[in-house]
């Protein structure tokens, strides 16, 4: 990862660039990810927690909690025929500190839920057809995605 | 690779995965809308409009590509991999959420968020109740609200 974690602001504001970009061009992909940060940002010396060879479940009750990574990639390694590196491969990536992990998936759902616009919208048609005449209006709104 | 039915079931079972392997357990989720013009959609599409017979017509044409939302807790280490797919927007909100809140196995915070929650709003309401009647059984109706709280959490005890 050549480029430096973003902030959750920038984060954001690009994953939902990348979203938009992804409906507009037609069809793609997008991948997140989230896993435990075991590597210490501020220096290049490696992992903080260090396995301990005595206790197979060292990883069960580290000292404090840890950091999650949350990395965001439009998946577009490769390019062209050849599937030479593609140096425009859209790679976002921040870290989330323990304190702020609901604020942050707070936002990240708005995100998701204002971005994925390609899934199916909820069908409303079915259940209200047994209501009565009100289901034939809202039918109608309801059944195109 | 488990293919898992309902978002529940794999929230629950990647929570339990999470807090066995919390720290080479990861996360992915893919949201992928298909390319209607690529050959294996096409042939997708087909043979879904083989299979229905008459109503080729109808099925073959999707003028908007139908997107998919695909989750995945995969554990290289024991190589468990659970999987959900679903295409319901309505499920976007709710499985985001799941995530914060198997993010929480993640980051080795324990686990309450909601159920703290609950527990104050239940501690909060049998207090009130309770002082109007008399302020002695205040005391022992807070333990008794926090312990229905702790027994609604189920298994998350083990860990610590």
């Amino acid at each position: 990862m050549a480029k430096a974690h973003l902030t959750h602001d920038q984060f954001f504001t690009q994953l939902s660039a990348l979203l938009t970009a992804t409906h507009s061009s037609g069809h793609g992909s997008i991948h997140l990810s989230q896993k435990r940060l075991t590597f210490d940002t501020t220096s290049s010396s490696g992992p903080t927690t260090d396995k301990i060879p005595d206790d197979p479940l060292w990883d069960l009750h580290p000292p404090e909690p840890l950091p999650i990574l949350v990395r965001a990639t439009d998946g577009k390694s490769t390019k062209g025929e050849k599937r030479i590196k593609n140096p425009d491969k859209v790679k976002l990536s921040t870290v989330v500190k323990p304190d702020e992990i609901e604020a942050f998936f707070a936002r990240y759902a708005e995100v998701c839920k204002a971005g994925m616009a390609g899934l199916k919208k909820r069908d409303r048609s079915k259940r209200k057809k047994g209501k009565g005449k009100k289901g034939a209006v809202g039918g109608e709104g309801g059944t195109k995605a | 690779m488990v293919l898992l039915e309902t978002s529940d079931e794999w929230q629950r079972q990647s929570s339990l995965l999470l807090q066995a392997r919390p720290t080479t357990a990861r996360i992915t989720v893919k949201y992928n809308v298909p390319n209607l013009q690529s050959p294996k959609v096409q042939k997708a599409i087909k043979r879904k409009g083989d299979a229905e017979g008459g109503k080729k017509d109808v099925a073959a044409a999707p003028a908007v590509p139908k997107a998919v939302l695909c989750l995945k807790t995969y554990d290289p280490e024991s190589g468990v991999c659970l999987q959900f797919k679903t295409d319901r927007a309505a499920e976007v909100g709710r499985l985001i959420t799941g995530l914060g809140r198997l993010g929480r196995h993640m980051a080795a915070l324990p686990q309450k968020t909601e159920d703290a929650v609950m527990e104050d709003v239940a501690a909060v309401e049998s207090t009130a109740v309770q002082d109007q009647a008399a302020t002695t059984t205040t005391d022992k109706a807070q333990p008794g609200a926090s312990g229905a709280g702790g027994g609604g959490k189920k298994k998350k005890k083990a860990k610590k």
